[in-house]
């Protein structure tokens, strides 16, 4: 085979630790920390978490099982692993369209790790704790003002080109190893302290107490299955890249199914226990999503025994959250590159890194700017990018082909026939309800045209990717062959 | 304002099914990580599949001996057989019947 000498010379993760943690961490995110909460207090509290834990075993973990070793397999970033299981120029394009995806995803993702990291910073520097300070005055100061928004944007993406120059081992490893555990710390820190505050076991009876009407809800079900499927960060290529670089020994099914999407789950149930009580006991609105984070609960903290302390590991974990998800976005695209074009790992990194941060300059410099493009890429894009690669394992690739090959290889968990017909009908089938349901229900309503332009750029996006691909490279040589009966 | 015994049940699972499960996996995994370095350290080799996903994997090479990815399943089940009639201490569950009964297949 052709790439055999580029195989062996591939970087492999150092520890299975590592690689558990960066996973977890590219998946948890700004979502899970306060998404995560309202969505579920406002889709019937424990209701909700019964549906959701359903879906997140029933299709989440099986999803993220494909997605992994399908990287594992091919040893390849996306470019290179549907190059590598379909051969054929013009296929390659759907990933370059997971690669777009990743590089739109993270152009806007980027400024809001700025926020954190501007916030992190001043928690720090004790300025939530300090008299006079009013929190919407101190975030209108900081959003209004563009250069620091933009400086704040540059510092994130010069921070994670910084990691990212290192490599898998010394650059991603070994930071995800200590941010991830002491974010779950600071969590459980906050949660405690949250839950022995006066009233703020109202916040957990409002999360944990079920009302089972909601079960009959259509609109719950749908929240359940895109938090399930959306926090889990399923289909974004981030679990097949970081799945490239584990070794021949390593198991796919128990770390980069199962843990990966429970942990992450956790995570986020971790974020209700660490928001809802404080929430409850100062009388905020629960709702307030982004507002909630940099806003109310910037405002409880001077009023707390220790405030300062406790905004500092409430805001600190919040940016290790948020950088570790922008480091496996980043990374999406910085393997793709460096497979793909003569580049070297610096080089890659400087030219993805430096991509990202043009196209998040409209972003940074306007809130507006960026609403729309996680309106268009969050309910379209993600989506798209989870079909394709899903479409790879499920319908060319093949499920049972998958499974007996290389899924059960190594594996520390059995993987039966049920993976199948889940694989191959049930998540495919979500992911165009999905689709179909955010057009529907966008239409006639304020979002009617950014729902008309989003679908209108992803069919541009597939298009012109699949022109591009067609013209550029040549496929490789070395896969076994056109797809039969053996992947059914 | 006291949690209802509902409510309590509630989180309860979910701690159980969440966390809990996020925990036990994550100590399985580290220590068969573990255990794969030991046995690598030891023997220089383990064994790929289990014996069910082995059986598994011979069946469908027997059912479709002509697939394109048929000739690496075939090289991907003779290296276990092997491995598995070389080393002293198998990684999974096999018993030594199991491992004798085992046939490599024509590649």
């Amino acid at each position: 085979m052709g790439d055999t000498e580029a195989r062996t010379a591939r970087e492999e993760w150092g520890s299975r630790f590592g690689f558990l943690m960066a996973l977890v961490g590219a998946m948890v995110g700004a979502g899970n920390i306060w998404r995560m909460p309202f969505t579920t207090g406002q889709n019937g509290g424990g209701a909700f978490l019964v549906a959701y834990v359903l879906l997140l075993y029933l299709v989440a973990v099986p999803g993220l099982m494909a997605e992994t070793m399908i990287g594992r397999y091919t040893n390849n970033g996306v470019i290179g692993a549907f190059n590598q299981v379909l051969g054929s120029k013009r296929a390659r394009g759907l990933g370059l369209v997971v690669l777009l995806v990743n590089v739109a995803l993270m152009s806007y993702y980027s400024p809001i790790i700025g926020w954190a990291l501007y916030y992190a910073g001043h928690s720090l520097l004790g300025t939530f704790t300090q008299a006079g300070f009013q929190p919407q005055a101190f975030w209108n100061g900081f959003i209004g003002n563009t250069a620091l928004v933009v400086g704040m944007h540059t510092l994130t993406m010069a921070g994670l080109a910084g990691v990212l120059v290192f490599g898998i081992r010394r650059g991603i490893e070994r930071v995800v190893k200590w941010m991830i555990p002491l974010l779950v710390f600071a969590l459980v820190a906050v949660a405690i302290r949250g839950v022995t505050l006066p009233g703020g076991m109202e916040g957990l009876a409002f999360v944990f107490t079920p009302d089972w009407e909601y079960l009959t809800r259509g609109s719950m079900w749908v929240a359940a299955l895109s938090q399930a499927l959306f926090s889990t960060g399923l289909g974004w290529g981030i679990a097949l890249t970081y799945g490239s670089y584990l070794g021949r020994y390593d198991d796919v099914p128990l770390g980069g199914g199962m843990f990966t999407a429970i942990g992450n789950t956790s995570i986020g149930l971790l974020a209700v226990f660490a928001t809802f009580p404080v929430v409850f006991a100062f009388g905020l609105e629960p709702t307030a999503g982004s507002n909630l984070l940099f806003i109310s609960l910037a405002e409880v903290f001077p009023e707390l025994p220790g405030g300062a302390a406790w905004a500092a590991v409430f805001f600190v974990s919040f940016f290790f959250a948020t950088f570790t998800s922008g480091l496996g976005i980043t990374e999406v695209g910085v393997t793709t590159v460096s497979e793909e074009t003569r580049l070297s790992r610096t080089g890659s990194v400087l030219a993805v890194c430096g991509t990202i941060w043009l196209f998040g300059l409209p972003s940074a410099y306007s809130s507006s700017f960026l609403g729309q493009m996680d309106f268009i890429f969050g309910s379209f894009g993600l989506p798209l990018a989870t079909l394709s690669i899903i479409a790879l394992v499920a319908w060319k690739f093949g499920p049972e082909r998958a499974r007996v090959i290389d899924l059960n290889r190594n594996a520390g968990v059995y993987v039966g026939r049920w993976w199948n017909p889940v694989v191959k009908y049930v998540i495919p089938v979500v992911m165009v309800f999905i689709l179909g349901y955010g057009v529907v229900t966008n239409i006639g309503t304020d979002n009617q045209t950014l729902t008309i332009v989003g679908v209108a750029l992803m069919a541009a996006l597939v298009v012109a990717s699949v022109a591009v691909m067609s013209v550029v490279g040549d496929p490789q040589d070395d896969r076994p062959g056109a797809a039969s009966k053996g992947g059914d | 304002m006291a949690l209802s015994t509902l409510a309590w049940v509630t989180m309860g699972l979910s701690l159980l099914v969440l966390p809990g499960v996020a925990t036990a996996i994550l100590v399985r995994s580290m220590r068969s990580e573990d255990r794969k370095l030991e046995l690598l350290e030891r023997q220089d080799n383990i064994d790929s599949y289990s014996p069910r996903a082995l059986q598994e994997l011979r069946e469908w090479i027997q059912t479709n001996p002509n697939d394109p990815y048929a000739p690496e399943a075939r090289a991907r089940y003779n290296e276990c057989v092997r491995t598995l009639r070389a080393v002293d201490e198998p990684y999974y569950d096999w018993s030594p019947e199991q491992i004798e009964n085992l046939e490599t297949i024509d590649e």
